[in-house]
């Protein structure tokens, strides 16, 4: 009996790390609203870590193209987030036209994108860490110089 | 006096702990400077758009000095031949800088208006053109009637800009544009409207303050 508890608190233990792990750079979250009559909803709510792990999959020599693209500027990247992240919520941009809305704005340490129209609305948000961790790893991609 | 050196113990503690608050407050405090941002603000009232664009000062101060693109290096700007005809800027806005509030060009024509001034240390442009015809692209689209009202209105200009940012951008000897030391004096400066123009039916701001979503 004691035995089966010890297995069940390391089993708990376990998963509660697991959870820790793959929530601790936050979660990227999609939704799209069509406001058609049977329009598509989708709703998604992804471990920004998945983001990061997939990446590691992706073919080196498909990312070259974007790695040199963005080297010359990681700096900036770098700073600008850094800079982001620890600033508070800040709306950025707000575009408002007679039948369109749109929003990019950082929100408890993810950049937010929602847009609100007359056909759907969609929102984004990915945290900046994983944004930067992604970043870093596209730029690693490329060949070394 | 065991029970002495116990509550001479428990005391210093506690003033350990007092002290310690009142440095956490006052770092608090230090840290609760608000932030400034820049914020742009395009209102166009015949299509009913506005689009606001507010960015931290610090992150402008941050991001900046990163970008070597162009004639953009290390924060700063290279201007090319610029000729000041032996002028010492820097001498002349001091002058200006310590001289009384004034106004001091005045251009009326019959349809435009230009005046510069000093206030309260900043440098003050107004300028109003009543025969603008940068409503060109509304005429031009007849097939949006309602812009008809907005025709003929003119441009008004008026810019505030603080003096000490004025010296910031006065380029060095390598005819240099320092926008790192201009972000930061207007990051100094004391909230206010820099840029407005009214332009038929546009409408621009710029101004600085503390909102971070330029809900002014």
């Amino acid at each position: 009996m004691i035995l089966l508890a010890k297995l069940a608190l390391g089993a708990l233990g376990t998963v509660v790390a697991a959870g820790g792990v793959i929530s601790s750079e936050g979660f990227v979250s999609v939704r799209v609203h069509e406001k058609k009559p049977g329009g598509t909803h989708i709703s998604l709510i992804v471990p920004a870590m998945v983001l990061d792990t997939g990446l590691h999959f992706v073919p080196k020599e498909n990312l070259q193209d974007a790695s040199e693209q963005v080297r010359p500027w990681l700096p900036t990247i770098h700073a600008a987030i850094d800079a982001m992240r620890s600033e508070g919520d800040t709306t950025f941009v707000e575009v408002k036209e007679e039948n369109q809305h749109v929003t990019v704005a950082t929100r408890n340490g993810a950049i937010v994108v929602d847009v609100d129209d007359d056909g759907e609305t969609v929102h984004v948000s990915t945290p900046l860490r994983a944004i930067d961790n992604a970043i870093d790893q596209i730029a690693a991609a490329g060949p070394k110089n | 006096m065991n029970k002495n050196s116990q509550l001479g113990a428990v005391l210093c503690l506690l003033a350990a702990v007092v002290v310690m608050g009142a440095v956490a407050v006052k770092k608090t405090a230090a840290a609760a400077t608000p932030e400034k941002f820049i914020h742009v603000r395009v209102n166009d009232v015949s299509k009913g758009e506005m689009v606001s664009v507010n960015v931290p000062l610090s992150l402008a101060e941050k991001v900046i000095p990163t970008i070597h693109n162009g004639n953009l290096h290390n924060g700063k700007v290279t201007i090319g031949n610029m000729d000041m005809q032996d002028v010492d800027v820097r001498a002349l806005l001091a002058a200006v800088a310590s001289s009384p509030d004034n106004e001091f060009v005045t251009v009326k024509e019959k349809d435009q208006e230009v005046r510069v001034a000093k206030s309260k240390g900043n440098f003050i442009i107004h300028v109003t053109d009543l025969n603008s015809d940068s409503d060109e692209s509304n005429k031009s689209d007849k097939s949006d009637k309602s812009d008809k009202k907005y025709e003929k209105r003119g441009q008004k200009v008026d810019i505030t800009i603080p003096i000490s940012v004025v010296n910031a951008l006065v380029p060095n000897e390598k005819q240099e544009l320092d926008l790192v030391a201009a972000i930061h004096a207007l990051s100094n400066a004391s909230e206010a409207l820099l840029v407005t123009v009214h332009d038929g039916t546009q409408d621009v701001r710029i101004w600085i303050d503390s909102q971070n979503d330029g809900s002014k």
